[in-house]
């Protein structure tokens, strides 16, 4: 399955600058595996030991993956994932 | 007018372009909340603050220009930052709380104390070119803590790094502007959503917020009671 990864701005160090990423993946855990083989280290940004990080929201199309199954939330081709961080500047 | 205040806490990138929008719109009573002093990096996106003002308490600056632009607008300056010791006093004296600070411990002890003291609370967060706002009604769920949970932990991306662009400062502060507004005026449709911008694709997004039922703020059997200092050690400002 080919997925869209909207990459938030904090993040995109990690991304050489691009807003988005296709990887293809059948889950969601597997989305992020296939980002991090692409871009080393974002991954660890995003989850860690115990799951998904408790400051970054991550959504399938419109869906908080929290309400879903988690990292083994299925995807399909042509979902967008968004990726939504906690931020607090201002 | 209701007869509190609309309470702005964090008198910065955020905070300017939200009174101006709040003070066109008719607002006309403002407690704003800031303990800092205006520094000259601050000028590209504060737009209440002149070079003159360097140095000055941002509060008092801050009220002197509403004031000037907007005759008989009462703002209550408080030159403090909110503490666990008078974030609820803060609570107390608003109608509507506008979350505009700068670092995480300010926004969930902010969500606590708004939730613990049934007042509607709009967090509005910038860093680089994102922007991110979110409503909760008072005592209403989803509520901030259901979708980040806690202070992050670890090594976060410093803000004073990383930076941030004065226009998304400004699309943060019309958008949480604008859900202070709905609130006001008893639009339901401000809540359960939290509004992302990115400044560099030029996209504006809604998503839909769910309440959690384990979260310890609002969930059906809440943890926080009450505003303990040491629940909000930790955490600086950045992603």
């Amino acid at each position: 399955m080919s997925v869209i990864v909207r990459i938030p701005t904090p993040l995109r160090g990690h991304t050489g600058g691009q807003d988005e990423v296709t990887v293809d993946a059948g889950t969601l855990a597997e989305v992020l595996d296939a980002l991090d083989g692409a871009h080393p280290g974002i991954k660890s940004k995003l989850v860690d030991e115990k799951g998904v990080r408790r400051f970054v929201n991550i959504f399938v199309g419109d869906e908080d993956i929290r309400f879903m199954d988690g990292l083994g939330t299925a995807v399909a081709d042509g979902d967008e994932i968004s990726i939504i961080p906690a931020i607090a500047g201002g | 007018m209701p007869p509190k205040s609309i309470a702005l806490i964090g008198a910065g990138g955020i905070g300017s372009p939200a009174a101006l929008a709040l003070c066109e719109a008719g607002v006309r009573d403002l407690l704003v909340v800031d303990e800092d002093r205006v520094e000259l990096s601050n000028l590209h996106r504060q737009l209440w603050f002149e070079q003159e003002d360097v140095g000055s308490h941002k509060t008092e600056a801050f009220a002197r220009r509403l004031g000037d632009r907007y005759p008989g607008t009462r703002v209550v300056a408080v030159d403090d930052r909110a503490l666990p010791h008078n974030v609820l006093g803060i609570m107390a004296r608003a109608s509507v709380v506008l979350d505009a600070t700068d670092n995480y411990a300010s926004r969930f002890l902010l969500a606590d104390a708004a939730h613990l003291a049934a007042v509607p609370i709009v967090h509005a967060a910038a860093v680089r070119w994102q922007a991110t706002v979110m409503a909760t009604a008072a005592r209403g769920k989803p509520c901030y803590r259901c979708l980040f949970e806690d202070l992050p932990a670890g090594p976060v991306v410093d803000c004073a790094t990383a930076g941030v662009a004065p226009p998304v400062c400004g699309v943060a502060g019309a958008i949480a502007a604008d859900r202070v507004l709905r609130i006001l005026a008893g639009d339901l449709t401000a809540f359960a959503h939290i509004v992302t911008y990115d400044g560099i694709a030029d996209r504006l997004r809604s998503v839909p917020v769910a309440p959690r039922k384990d979260c310890p703020l609002c969930g059906s059997k809440p943890k926080i009671g009450n505003i303990s200092r040491s629940r909000y050690t930790g955490g600086v400002c950045g992603v």
